[in-house]
């Protein structure tokens, strides 16, 4: 498919169709096509035609798919960053992924406004190899690492959907991700290809859930993707049912365990609407396996399948010695296929632990437990120190290594506060280099305040514990089994 | 125990500080105390405190800004 071009001929052939809602801003496909075409010619004449990222920063600005799609069209892959990101961490995401231009909606808005760029653009597009978009996720380290995903990971991605969906003209998508991440990827070009409308909901609507649910109401949503625990939260409210949004006919769930209890209720508030699980990590394109999930389905199994490979893939269960185990038996979930990433910018050493080939195809190891019955895939936790948290994706170490930064700390551990089965939030368990006054809530409160300064706000923990020391197990490490304990 | 104190001991209990003790008109939002989530489960702690229903669409942020008027609002509905 040619992507580029699709979304175009939506801006030529109706440009007055709505591309984008955000916070009552609107962005038409024709708007969408000029900007974004605009944009590119002064993107390929201020920048060299080297294929560097564009670091595009803001939230949900109609600027933001400006940004995406002109850099694009120049030549250059986009790197989104959301304003959740604190600047040192922006910092460190700009001079690993080597960008030399951070694009924001106002910056994106003056270049629009003044003259057009003076030469024509002469510029070589994206081929298919081509690096399109950068998505930095936790690193176990501390550094964040970017995913680099090709035009033809994304074109992979996006043709299975088209096929799994049936998805017609007049879609309405709900936009809840933050650009940052890429669940946005499936909503954002899934709409833009089929000249749907993207809607986008805001940080600010999160916490005002009066605004919240003013918004959904008004969106004409038909395709909901999201993580469980947002529709979640969103069913709380016992009038978020067919009712409220009666063109919903579709929910695509991803980004974390999605309990059964949760289908039920959905199936049962949405009676028209299928209910969809889906599963895959930043480095094979947003999603990797997906099906359907009835009431037939959560009657046969006890917990909810992340469904069948996609069509032009193939996903293995490695055992111990990196062969694929028999059927019904656990092991390590490999994906194989051309959605998978070419790797991590700047981070060969990353990119070898993580990627191979397999009989000619890129293979990534996804550091999932997994095990297949009836042919569909099953998720069961991961084999590291990595966590889903409500839908982001943690390294512990991230957070740790980013605590022990801060001049007060000397050693911390991270854990995740576990609640019937799932991470509810992150505990922090702090020994100090010298102690500071105040008592132990005020210390808190300041390392809470300095580690925001370098990660977003949900890795930073809700409770800390200092400690005089941290308990060890016999190998001398961090007894991680009794700081369970203490949160239990 | 008077209304408000349940109303502050469950939101102690969800956003994990002193602070809410300590500061009544501490800003809940803006000062980092609740994000999204915590405030879906302080909603739930609310409504298993009391046995009530709380309308999550029917809450103002503004409403909701600071302990004191989270448990002005709670007085309202448990007719404390």
């Amino acid at each position: 498919m040619d992507l580029l071009r699709r979304i175009d001929l939506w801006g030529r052939d109706f440009p007055e169709r709505v591309a984008h809602i955000s916070e009552e801003r609107r962005l038409s496909y024709g708007k969408l096509l000029h900007d974004s075409t605009a944009l590119a010619a002064h993107l390929a004449q201020d920048l060299p035609d080297d294929r560097s990222p564009v670091a595009v920063l803001g939230h949900k600005q109609p600027e933001m798919l400006v940004g995406f799609l002109g850099s694009v069209k120049a030549g250059h892959p986009y790197v989104p960053i959301d304003i959740a990101v604190p600047p040192q961490r922006v910092e460190r995401i700009l001079k690993t992924a080597g960008a030399r231009l951070m694009l924001t909606p106002d910056a994106i808005a003056d270049i629009l406004a003044g003259p057009a760029a003076s030469q024509p653009m002469r510029t070589r597009p994206l081929g298919p190899a081509d690096p399109f978009y950068l998505i930095f996720t936790s690193g176990s380290t501390g550094e964040p690492k970017g995913v680099i995903i090709t035009l033809a990971c994304l074109d992979s991605f996006l043709s299975w959907m088209l096929g799994a969906y049936s998805l017609g003209e007049g879609e309405v998508f709900l936009n809840r991700a933050p650009f940052t991440f890429d669940v946005s990827v499936m909503d954002t070009y899934l709409s833009l290809i089929t000249g749907g409308t993207l809607f986008s909901i805001t940080n600010d609507d999160l916490t005002n859930p009066k605004q919240l649910y003013r918004a959904l109401a008004a969106s004409g949503t038909t395709v909901w993707s999201s993580t469980p625990s947002f529709v979640e939260m969103c069913l709380l409210e016992r009038s978020f049912r067919a009712a409220m949004l009666p063109r919903l006919r579709l929910f695509v769930l991803a980004g974390e365990i999605l309990p059964p209890p949760l289908v039920r209720a959905l199936l049962d508030c949405f009676p028209e609407a299928e209910v969809w699980n889906a599963y895959g990590p930043t480095e094979a394109t947003v999603l990797a396996t997906a099906v359907r999930v009835d009431a037939a389905m959560l009657a046969r199994y006890p917990s909810v399948p992340i469904g069948y490979p996609k069509p032009d893939s193939r996903v293995l269960i490695f055992g111990p010695d990196g062969r694929p185990v028999a059927d019904g038996q656990r092991g390590e979930i490999i994906l194989v296929g051309p959605n998978v990433s070419i790797g991590y910018v700047g981070r060969p050493d990353l990119t070898a632990a993580a990627f191979f080939e397999l009989d000619g195809m890129r293979a990534y190891r996804t550091g999932d437990w997994g095990r297949r019955t009836d042919g569909l895939i099953f998720y069961e936790g991961r084999i590291d120190s990595q966590i889903k948290l409500h839908g982001h994706r943690i390294e512990l170490g991230d957070v740790e290594a980013n605590l022990q930064a801060l001049p007060a700390v000397r050693s911390a551990a991270v854990l995740p506060v576990v609640k019937e089965g799932r991470p509810e939030a992150l505990a922090a368990f702090v020994t100090l280099a010298e102690r500071p006054g105040g008592a132990d809530a005020e210390v808190s409160q300041s390392l809470k305040a300095q580690l925001s300064q370098r990660v977003p706000a949900y890795m930073v923990p809700r409770r800390f514990f200092i400690m005089d020391a941290l308990p060890l197990n016999t190998s001398g490490k961090v007894d991680r089994r009794k700081l369970a304990d203490m949160l239990a | 125990m008077p209304t408000s104190a349940r109303v502050i001991n469950v939101l102690h209990r969800v956003a994990g500080t002193d602070e809410v003790l300590r500061n009544p008109d501490i800003l809940l939002f803006e000062g980092g105390v609740l994000d999204s989530l915590g405030l879906v489960e302080l909603i739930v702690g609310l409504e298993e405190e009391f046995g009530i229903e709380i309308a999550p669409a029917e809450i103002e942020r503004e409403q909701w800004a600071t302990p004191r008027k989270i448990s002005t609002y709670i007085e309202a509905l448990v007719g404390a």
